[in-house]
Order: structure tokens, then C-alpha cells, then sequence
């Protein structure tokens, strides 16, 4: 009987987990096939001639014969660059600012009932509609097509789901804890950096995560705000859909590679997701 | 000198006053006790002494000096929270270390210190470990450690024993008594057990609602409550009241309850000097009260047995007298059953008498 609910609970999981799983196999699996393969008519599941030429385009599009017909030329390296610069710097503004704002709100009220509401508030609008704006503005400046152009332009998208998601997690420490602090001598500042903020560090590296897949995926700002110097890989991606066609070999490879940065970010900061993050801070 | 003193102090939130103009001192190397129920304005109290919260009006002085602006940590206290409030992210030793880096004393000075108090809270197996790992009484003391290792002129303790379980709540009580004394350390201490209090304390001030009402040794707490809610906090079970009305028969005063009388003429005096009152309130606590199967005195109330509560050393029983359900303290041996008719006789010696309209104790 026990057996039974385990295996119908496996398939259960296994059934819910298909949608999102299936489509990554899909993509991983149509990297390594080779040009005949993902042009075919039928689908082919799994491949018995693996080949890396998909990822050679990436980074050698000269060297690679077979779609000589495309007008590929540039490799994957510029915008893998740029992406990287970007997101992470992206990330890390809104983290900076988006968790000073956040205890402010957290401990002090900060800006009172409203300001987290407002704060929402730009979120909730749709990003285009602040896009145009900011693409006039900046180019007034002379910040599109600039790194930080697009970081700025990150931070502050992002700024509300940072101070949202890290009022929570401060909401969350006790506030005998600032006090105690207080009382041991340690400035605000010190009680923030040194007390408060170590506490935090899991919903610091979620928050950091959440947003850092926001950012690398990122189409549309970095559509508006580049022309060629500060491209991304989600732009990098649009060339292969090409005049000649969808060049799926070379798409799944970028995409394939795409996943890496943020699986890795996310592993290694993988004992912070886990880990009780005021575990045993007070008795409850 | 008094290590704090406290005059006229106020505290709102909003339009709710819950510290309303006390007045007191605390002597150096006292064990001050404030005891009364949740919300009674305790954990406020500390918190303005601590300056954790500003205050409406009135004056805290600490050692004499006003410190109503001054910051906490420059104030020369300590303070151990309810909830602890450890650092969870950092060992012991940066735990208890904290205050002492906080007000940068050099390495060699920290390592002492710390070495020091963990001696004598007995937690120096814990120093290199997180609290995390920690049972509650090492928790406790961990708490208390940190609190300590400045040696601050005056220690704020927060019902810190409120979360433990009963035994060691126990053991900590005579541990914190041990060290007080060791140390003469001053300290404020809040709690809502009076056990904790009567047993540890100097002196006890009272607080409900916010209002101070009484503050005096443990002794005197007890055996001469200031007003009705001190003299029915204080002892286990409370103390019984019984409404009555006061006679006046020739050179005889009696106070008439309905279903019995008590002659309370050698009070007289007590009586006449706070204005004859035309009704009084009888107290009497339920160890003072001997009920019996037999009636053994003249003055002998009957009563009927409602519930008894046995207790292992004692036993509490409920009767009625007349409309009034009184506790009384009887040996374990009573043997009783229910709406049994047994004689109740009151130790007019312990009575107390209580001003109906002010709730005032007389005697």
C-alpha cells in the first residue's frame, strides 16, 4: 500500500515536473545535433550522431563552413561579455540600494506607510511605458548603448522586488536583535552591517538570484538601449532568426549556454537557499 | 549613591498612557523586581530606563546623571531581552565579545573579559560554537554573559527565565541570585511570576496599568499589601474578599457579611482613623483560614465544600460561605466530599481590611 502511494506520488511529480523539464531537453538535445537533424521534418529525440559544430558557431563562426549561407558573423563572446557586465552589475545596484532602502523601511519607517506601496507601484506598470522615456532621456546624456546605461537602467527596474522581498526578511529579524546591538554600543551602521544584515544572507542570495535571472534574460530595455557596443545574449540570440530562416542548431546552443551562468550562481549559493536563516536567532 | 533613579515618568503610545508618573530609586547593588501582569508597562519601564524608547515626561537619572538624551549604549547599562536577541550568525565568544568590540577595547582585554564571564556562567565549552547549538538555559546564559562582560552599573533583565522550562527556570532562579550576590551587581529585573520575585528580589515594585502600587521588600509585599490588586497578586492561591457592612454596637464593631459575622472590635482604632466607613471589604488569605469537620469555636462559619485542588504538601479547597466562594488552605490529609458541610474559622489576627471604594488596605 505504501509502495503504491510512492510510486503514484513519483508520477505525480514526474507528470508536473514534464511542462518546464521537457522543453530544456529539448533545447540541450537540438544543441548537439547535427544541421540535418534539427531541419528535419520529424522529431527526433535523441540524437545517435552528436556533434559540438552548433557550439563552434558560437565562438568561431568563421571557422565554421556549413552555414556559410548565413550572414553570421560575429561570435557569441561580446555579448556573453556584455551580458555578464550587465546583469551582475545590475544585481548588485539594486542590492545595494534596494536593501539600505529596504531596512530603512524595515526598522526606521522609512518613508512611512506609502513608500513601500509607491515603490510597488512602479513595478506594476508595464516597462515599455517607461522605456520610451528613458531612451529619450539617455540619449540626451549620451547613455545608450553604455554599460552604465543599462546597469542603472536594471537597478532601478529591479530596485522594487529588492526592497520588497529584503523588507520581509528584515521584517522577519527580531528587533530585540538592532536593539541589543544598539544597547552593546554599535552605531546604526554597524548594526546594520555586522548584526542585522549577516542574518539576512539567505534572503540577500534569493533576492541577488531572482534578480540576476531577471536581468541576463532581459530583452526588451537592452532591445531599446543598445545598437552594437552593449548587447546581450538574449540580442545576440535574434540573430540566428535569420532572412534565410530559424537557425534552431546555433539558437539551442546559445540557449544552452545561456543556463549555465545562473545554474552555477545558483548552485553556489545553494547552502544560503537552504539553510534556516534565523534558525535558532530567538525563542519563539 | 542609587545606581537609578526615576522621577515623574510618563510614557504614552498614542492617546494609551502605559507608564503613568512613577517615581522610584534603585539602590546600588539592589535586586529590583518589577512584577505584574502582561502589559502591566514592565518590559516599557526597562526599556525607558535602557533608552530603547524615549519618555513623555519626568526624569531618568543613572548614578545621578540625567540621561533622558542620552543613547543607550552610552548609558552605562545592560540589557537581557525576553526573546534573547542572540547574534546567531556569530560564535559565542563574538556573542558575548560584542559589546566590549562594540566600544573598542584592545584584543588582550576581550579575550579576559570574555574568558572571565564565561567562567562564571559556566559556558566556556560553548565559546567557539554558534547559539544555534545551544540548549535554552546555555542560551540563557549566553544572553546573560554578553550582558555581563562590561559589567555595566546597572543590568536590565526582561522576564529572561519567562521562555525556560520549569525546572530549569528554577535552577537559573538561584543561579542569577548567586551571581547578583557574587558580583553586587545592581539589577532590574521584570517579571509576571511572583515566585521569581519573592524569591529574589530586594524589593518589589507592583505595576498594573502603567501605575506603580507599591514598592517594598517581599516581606512586606506580602504581609502588608498597599491595595486590593497588590494584596490579591501577591500569594498562591489569592487572597479571598468578602464584601460587608460595618457595625457599630456599643463599644463592639462588627462586620456584618449576611451568612456569618466577624467581630473586628480590637481594629477599631484602624477603623475610626481612616473615617468609620459604612462598608469594608474583609481579606484573608487562604492559609489563614482553618476549615474543619467539627465546629470548633463559637465563631465557627458553616460552609459547604465545592471543589478541593490537592496539591501533594497541601491541599486548596473551595467553599461557600454564604453567596461567597472562599479558598482555603487544609492539610493533605483533609478528606472531603463534595457539598460535605465543614466549619471555617478565620485567624482574625492575619485579616486584612480593605476600602471598598479606593481599594485601599487599611490593615
Amino acid at each position: 500500500m505504501a509502495s503504491i502511494r510512492r510510486i503514484l506520488k513519483f508520477v505525480v511529480i514526474a507528470l508536473a515536473l514534464l511542462p518546464s523539464l521537457f522543453p530544456i531537453y529539448w533545447m540541450v538535445m537540438t544543441a548537439f545535433k547535427p544541421h540535418d537533424e534539427w531541419v528535419t521534418k520529424e522529431a527526433i529525440l535523441f540524437t545517435t550522431r552528436p556533434t559540438y559544430e552548433n557550439f563552434l558557431i558560437l565562438f568561431n563562426p568563421e571557422a565554421t563552413s556549413y552555414v556559410s549561407f548565413t550572414a553570421i558573423r560575429t561570435s557569441i563572446y561580446h555579448a556573453l561579455y556584455n551580458s555578464l557586465i550587465l546583469s551582475i552589475g545590475g544585481t548588485i545596484l539594486a542590492l545595494v540600494v534596494g536593501t539600505l532602502a529596504a531596512y530603512a523601511m524595515s526598522r526606521f519607517r522609512a518613508g512611512g506607510d506609502v513608500m513601500p506601496q509607491l515603490i510597488l507601484m512602479f513595478r506594476m506598470m508595464p516597462p515599455i511605458a517607461a522605456m520610451i522615456p528613458i531612451t529619450i532621456m539617455y540619449s540626451a546624456f549620451r547613455w545608450v548603448d553604455t554599460h552604465q546605461g543599462l546597469i542603472v537602467t536594471y537597478g532601478l527596474f529591479n530596485l522594487p522586488f529588492v526592497v520588497w522581498l529584503m523588507k520581509s526578511f528584515f521584517d522577519d529579524v527580531p528587533r530585540e536583535v538592532d536593539e541589543a546591538a544598539f544597547v552593546d554600543g554599535w552605531s546604526y551602521w554597524g548594526t546594520f552591517t555586522r548584526v542585522v544584515l549577516p542574518l539576512t544572507y539567505t534572503g540577500l542570495a534569493v533576492t541577488g538570484l531572482f534578480i540576476y535571472i531577471l536581468t541576463w534574460s532581459d530583452f526588451l530595455v537592452v532591445l531599446l538601449l543598445t545598437n552594437v557596443r552593449a548587447d546581450t545574449i538574449p540580442i545576440f540570440l535574434a540573430n540566428y532568426s535569420t532572412a534565410y530562416g530559424e537557425l534552431y542548431g546555433p539558437l539551442a546552443a546559445t540557449g544552452t549556454f545561456a543556463i549555465i551562468p545562473p545554474v552555477v550562481i545558483g548552485l553556489a549559493i545553494q547552502r544560503y537557499l537552504v539553510r534556516g536563516f534565523t534558525f535558532g536567532a530567538i525563542k519563539r | 549613591m542609587d545606581a537609578v533613579t526615576v522621577k515623574g515618568l510618563t510614557k504614552k503610545f498614542g492617546n494609551k498612557t502605559v507608564l503613568d508618573n512613577l517615581s522610584f530609586e534603585c539602590r546600588d547593588k539592589e535586586f529590583l523586581c518589577f512584577l505584574g501582569r502582561p502589559g502591566a508597562g514592565k518590559t516599557t519601564l526597562l526599556r525607558t530606563i535602557a533608552g530603547l524608547e524615549k519618555i513623555d515626561e519626568g526624569e531618568v537619572q543613572i548614578r545621578g546623571r540625567r540621561v533622558n538624551d542620552v543613547i543607550p549604549s552610552e548609558r552605562d547599562i545592560a540589557m537581557v531581552f525576553q526573546n534573547l536577541a542572540l547574534y546567531t550568525g556569530w560564535t559565542v565568544y563574538d556573542n558575548i565579545a560584542s559589546p566590549l568590540r562594540a566600544h573598542k577595547v584592545p584584543k588582550n582585554g576581550i579575550k579576559k573579559s570574555v574568558a572571565e564571564v564565561a567562567k562564571l556562567l559556566r559556558i566556556e565549552h560553548l565559546l567557539e560554537r554558534t547559539p544555534v547549538t545551544a540548549s535554552g538555559g546555555e542560551k540563557q546564559r549566553i544572553a546573560i554573559a554578553r550582558a555581563l562582560v562590561r559589567r555595566p552599573q546597572v543590568f536590565l533583565m526582561d522576564e529572561p527565565l519567562s521562555n525556560l522550562d520549569a525546572l530549569l527556570r528554577l535552577n537559573m532562579r538561584v543561579e542569577l541570585k548567586r551571581m547578583q550576590r557574587e558580583l553586587g551587581q545592581t539589577i532590574i529585573y521584570a517579571t509576571p511570576d511572583q515566585l521569581e520575585a519573592m524569591s529574589m528580589a530586594d524589593r518589589i515594585g507592583l505595576l498594573y496599568k502603567g501605575v506603580m502600587h507599591q514598592l517594598a521588600d517581599p516581606e512586606t509585599i506580602y504581609s502588608h499589601p498597599a491595595t486590593k490588586t497588590v494584596a490579591g497578586f501577591i500569594g498562591s492561591p489569592s487572597m479571598n474578599f468578602i464584601d460587608g457592612s460595618v457595625n457599630y454596637v456599643g463599644v463592639k464593631t462588627v462586620l456584618d457579611f449576611g451568612a456569618f459575622k466577624l467581630d473586628i472590635s480590637k481594629y477599631r482604632s484602624v477603623v475610626e482613623s481612616e473615617g468609620s466607613k459604612s462598608e469594608l471589604t474583609l481579606g484573608v488569605r487562604p492559609e489563614n483560614l482553618k476549615v474543619t469537620h467539627e465546629k470548633t469555636s463559637p465563631e465557627s462559619i458553616e460552609s459547604l465544600v465545592i471543589m478541593e485542588e490537592p496539591l501533594g504538601s497541601e491541599t486548596i479547597i473551595h467553599v461557600k460561605i454564604g453567596d461567597n466562594l472562599v479558598k482555603a488552605i487544609v492539610p493533605p490529609t483533609f478528606e472531603t466530599i463534595y457539598r460535605e458541610k465543614v466549619w471555617t474559622d478565620i485567624d482574625i489576627n492575619k485579616i486584612h481590611l480593605l476600602d471598598p471604594k479606593s481599594e485601599k488596605v487599611i490593615l
